[in-house]
């Protein structure tokens, strides 16, 4: 078995195939002339927006409201008898 | 006071008694019911009707109100608000409902501001016109044949017909600022990081922003004041500092503004001939003036909106794997759960939707990462640089909004790669993830400066509006 995954697979999108128009943006990007290197280290100034791990938020756990719970439950696709039905996962 | 402020104005009149409020908000509803420009996925009338009549109740016992309170409101589908619909005007959410509220939302209701209505837009965030969504396309505030600019069309086209005092939008890759200049309003995307993205869906987090669409200046200033910030639900955002009234009445100081535009966005085949001359006649009236405004180099628009492209659709490949109908959304059943996976997103996504996908997952993958991904993050690290330097050389930049007028409806979903390069213009400006203001001075200016700058791009507008 070929360990490339197809694209359908991985986009979980039925007949996936490449489109036109985007190769064309991917062979403008690919011919592009760059200077610059990958070798080159991430700058962490007012140019970059990553976030530094001394300024993630602390780890902590936020109770939700029985508001917000409710409406979470209420948005659950299916309901049977009470229950929140999921998706059959175990394949015969 | 500056007297083109909607806010402004809707405030004296409910302090001075002129207005009330519940007479305010249902006539602004009414107005959108009646409309045909089909702004509005969900309208939050009994809501609207409620606050309105609280704040009514206040005036009436002689308390003080807050300059927003009162005031109208719309926003976008891709903003939770708890216990209302969010679409992202999408098929696959459209009967989800926001278990809780963005902050930026949530700023302004704290303030008093009163939301009317969640506007139709690209189906999360996913086009330039606003005819990619469930709901049907948006028309134009100026001409209903035409498109109303997207993704944040139905909020533009709200605040250019009067039916809201001003909307939020979010802006990408120029869903804001685009829009803005179709319905001839005022729209900025701020700096990245300058208002929270929490409760915003996510389209390309690394360049996603929300911002104001308004009719004058001053309601841009007052907006994007109070949803500024830093919020633990973001940990990208950034301390900012307040943008004061000040910058709208003093004089600006002698070599105050030193401006550039970028030559290969003019002097470009596809940009259309009146816009070209329009924004050459602007660039001489500034000039007579005695500011000086230097001729740029910089990357070919078309590598513009490739990189631009490359790196949004790889992020919201990686956003939009979420939406499979596990815990939420529309789910549609098969033989098993990789089948549940596949019908349920080929069904209910649109084909622009997946042609991002697609084009997202196909960059992520093998064959692809080294050589595609990796460039254009290459390639993005170049323009961010391109554009510190300079801003070294001029504090400002000035630019058309986009390089054609106003298409026709119909006519841009037959030409997905024409539609991706209309954002030739103010994608740059996302990938740099600086501040720009949409002015609608013609066929619409964009001006840009370096980060946390807003209060210059909002001073020199001002200026420019005098002097054209």
């Amino acid at each position: 078995m070929s360990k490339i995954m197809p694209l359908e697979v991985l986009s979980g999108i039925k007949g996936a195939r490449p489109s036109q128009s985007i190769d064309e943006l991917f062979d403008v990007v690919s011919k592009a002339s760059s200077h610059d290197s990958t070798d080159m280290p991430v700058r962490i100034d007012e140019g970059n927006i990553n976030v530094t791990v001394e300024k993630l938020r602390d780890d902590v756990i936020i109770e939700s409201t029985n508001q917000e719970k409710d409406l979470i439950k209420r948005n659950f696709p299916r309901e049977k008898n009470g229950f929140l039905v999921v998706s059959k996962v175990v394949e015969r | 006071m500056m007297t083109d402020s909607e806010i402004l104005k809707i405030h004296n009149a409910l302090k001075t008694g002129s207005l009330s409020c519940s007479d305010l908000i249902a006539g602004k509803i009414g107005a959108i019911q009646k409309s045909s420009n089909n702004t509005a996925n969900f309208l939050l009338e009994e809501m609207a009707l409620k606050m309105a009549s609280a704040v009514d109740n206040k005036i009436k016992k002689g308390e003080e109100i807050g300059v927003l309170e009162g005031v109208p409101f719309g926003l976008k589908d891709v903003y939770m608000l708890q216990g209302f619909n969010a679409s992202g005007s999408s098929r696959f959410l459209k009967n989800y409902i926001s278990p809780y509220t963005a902050t930026a939302i949530k700023k302004l209701l704290d303030a008093g501001a009163i939301p009317l209505v969640k506007e139709n837009c690209d189906c999360f965030g996913h086009g330039s016109t606003s005819e990619n969504t469930f709901f049907g396309p948006v028309k134009n505030a100026l001409d209903e044949n035409l498109v109303a600019g997207g993704s944040s069309g139905g909020s533009a086209v709200n605040v250019a017909k009067g039916f809201t005092a001003f909307s939020i939008g979010g802006d990408t890759g120029g869903s804001i600022r685009q829009p803005a200049a179709f319905n001839r309003v005022y729209g900025l995307k701020p700096t990245y990081g300058r208002i929270s993205r929490f409760g915003l869906m996510a389209y390309a987090s690394s360049t996603d922003c929300v911002g104001p669409i308004a009719r004058s200046l001053e309601d841009i200033r007052i907006i994007t004041n109070v949803m500024s910030g830093k919020d633990s639900g973001d940990s990208t955002t950034i301390d900012s500092v307040p943008i004061s009234d000040s910058i709208f009445y003093e004089e600006a100081a002698d070599n105050e503004f030193c401006l550039g535009y970028y030559k290969s966005f003019i002097e470009n085949e596809n940009i259309e001939e009146k816009i070209k001359r329009d924004f050459y006649d602007m660039i001489g009236k500034i000039r007579k003036k005695g500011i000086e405004v230097k001729e740029l180099e910089f990357f070919d628009t078309n590598v513009l909106v490739s990189t631009y492209y490359v790196l949004a659709m790889a992020e919201t490949a990686s956003n939009l794997a979420r939406l499979d109908g596990t815990s939420y959304g529309e789910r549609l059943v098969g033989e098993g759960i990789k089948d549940d996976y596949a019908f349920t997103r080929s069904e209910n996504f649109t084909d622009e939707t997946k042609r991002r996908i697609v084009g997202g997952t196909q960059v992520l993958s093998h064959g692809y990462s080294e050589g595609i991904y990796k460039k254009a993050k290459i390639l993005l690290r170049e323009i961010q640089s391109k554009f510190q330097s300079d801003f070294s050389e001029v504090n400002l930049i000035i630019s058309p909004v986009t390089p054609n007028s106003t298409p026709q409806i119909g006519e841009s979903l037959k030409d997905p790669l024409l539609m991706y390069l209309s954002d030739a213009y103010t994608v740059g400006f996302s990938l740099g993830g600086l501040p720009t203001l949409t002015c609608p001075f013609g066929q619409g200016i964009q001006l840009t400066a370096g980060k946390n700058k807003e209060a210059l791009i909002l001073k020199f507008a001002n200026y420019l509006k005098s002097i054209i």
